[in-house]
């Protein structure tokens, strides 16, 4: 119990999380302009990169002020830190739920959206890329904490299928949410979709690439932004809700018969050595 | 791809108790207060009592975590409890709107990512260099394709 009490205490780690929020917000948001619409760089960007570059493992002389013990004590916080932000969103989804109602069948439906990944991604992987069963861990699904423990559960993380899910959950750790502002952003200015459609899109089941989505999303269309978050918060608690259940029933085994159709299933012995 | 990752799986969070839940959450809050404070014009007693608002929130959303029976992560209550106390029939919601729109939500997100960065773990680092090019790229169709999947089937019901 004391262990737990001194990492949760770690006055090094969160005296090093508030300068980073400081410097991150005096920063501010920078607009770059691009051919088809602008890239907003947002202060939690900022953020991850200063983290990262006070994490020991990624530059070696940080070591010196960040142990080992600092890292390890970090990690159960992530979710902490997010939870102020989530309650900071159910405020916004609350009065607007009137226009969420109205929302309400391309809300509850555009989670279907989500198997876009198997349309876009899965053929890449297993055509394009010639990759092995590990493409069906790495293309089911967004690959966060909910659809690893799916994997975890029916092939093992020590398999072909864990090694392509754990794979896109480390990228998408390390480049979600620039990912996610720059996807946001562009589709922002290029006039594709409506803002609305962009807005729930960004519910995809993590708190931090929703707040990169949506930052990115609200600093494009601020006229817009109430509307966006809630929207986008509505969502994302949908897929915190039926995340899960998309994945064991439709998604993996949708990725699973195309596997098998795309020929590969004599492939499976060789493939990813 | 070998198997030396096999040890790591981000599902198995260590389990931390309410109480020491409360206090990151004290920690974390006050970091968010700071932020608040350097990224807008709103004055620092205006945002103190927005983020006791919200402190008390995710602490609602915890005690349900643990006490009702429906298995849901925590951060999914805690948008429930958010919603519900703020819902046009809910008696006193206007107070509590009123509070939390003194919190900016963008600056809310910034210690988390931070964080984020400094629990980066070796492990990690490894997985993403020997998965290479390949699994970067797909993971980037992956984002990609979940998104704009979304936003057109969004779009064709809206």
């Amino acid at each position: 119990m004391q262990r737990t009490m001194d990492m949760v205490l770690d006055w090094r780690l969160h005296l090093s999380v508030l300068v980073i929020t400081i410097i991150s917000e005096l920063i501010g948001v920078i607009a770059i302009p691009i051919g088809i619409g602008s890239i907003l760089l947002l202060p939690l960007l900022y953020a991850f990169i200063l983290g990262l570059l006070i994490n020991p493992n990624v530059i070696k002389g940080a070591g010196v002020w960040i142990k080992d013990n600092d890292v390890r004590a970090a990690s159960p916080l992530i979710v902490i830190a997010i939870m102020p932000f989530i309650a900071k969103f159910g405020t916004i989804i609350g009065p607007q739920m009137e226009q969420i109602i109205d929302a309400g069948p391309a809300l509850l439906l555009q989670e279907l959206g989500n198997l876009g990944t198997i349309v876009i991604a899965f053929p890449v992987a297993v055509l394009a890329l010639r990759m092995g069963r590990e493409s069906i861990g790495a293309c089911f699904s967004v690959a966060r904490e909910p659809n690893i423990a799916i994997i975890a559960d029916k092939y093992g993380l020590k398999s072909q299928e864990g090694a392509g899910v754990m794979g896109v959950y480390v990228i998408g750790t390390l480049f979600g949410t620039f990912i996610f502002a720059i996807l946001a952003s562009i589709f922002a200015t290029a006039g594709l979709f409506s803002v609305e459609a962009l807005a729930m899109a960004c519910g995809i089941g993590s708190g931090s690439m929703m707040a990169a989505c949506t930052g990115a999303l609200a600093s494009a269309v601020p006229e817009m932004k109430e509307q966006i978050l809630a929207l986008a918060g509505a969502s994302n608690v949908l897929t915190y809700a039926t995340g899960i259940y998309l994945g064991v029933f439709v998604a993996l085994p949708i990725t699973e018969k195309l596997y098998d159709l795309m020929g590969r299933k004599d492939k499976s012995a060789q493939a990813g050595e | 791809m070998n198997t030396s990752d096999t040890q790591f799986d981000p599902t198995q969070e260590r389990k931390l108790s309410l109480s020491a839940h409360a206090m990151v959450l004290v920690i974390v809050c006050l970091i968010g207060l700071v932020g608040n404070t350097v990224a807008t014009d709103i004055p620092i007693a205006d945002g103190f009592v927005g983020l006791i608002v919200l402190y008390v929130i995710s602490m609602i959303g915890l005690l349900l975590t643990e006490m009702v029976p429906v298995k849901l992560p925590s951060v999914a209550w805690i948008s429930l409890v958010g919603i519900l106390l703020t819902l046009p029939w809910t008696p006193g919601s206007e107070w509590i709107i009123a509070q939390a729109t003194n919190v900016n939500f963008l600056t809310l997100a910034t210690p988390c990512l931070a964080y984020a960065g400094i629990a980066i773990a070796q492990q990690e680092i490894d997985i993403a260099k020997s998965s290479g090019w390949k699994i970067f790229i797909v993971a980037v169709l992956v984002m990609t394709g979940t998104y704009v999947g979304s936003a057109a089937i969004a779009e064709l019901f809206l």
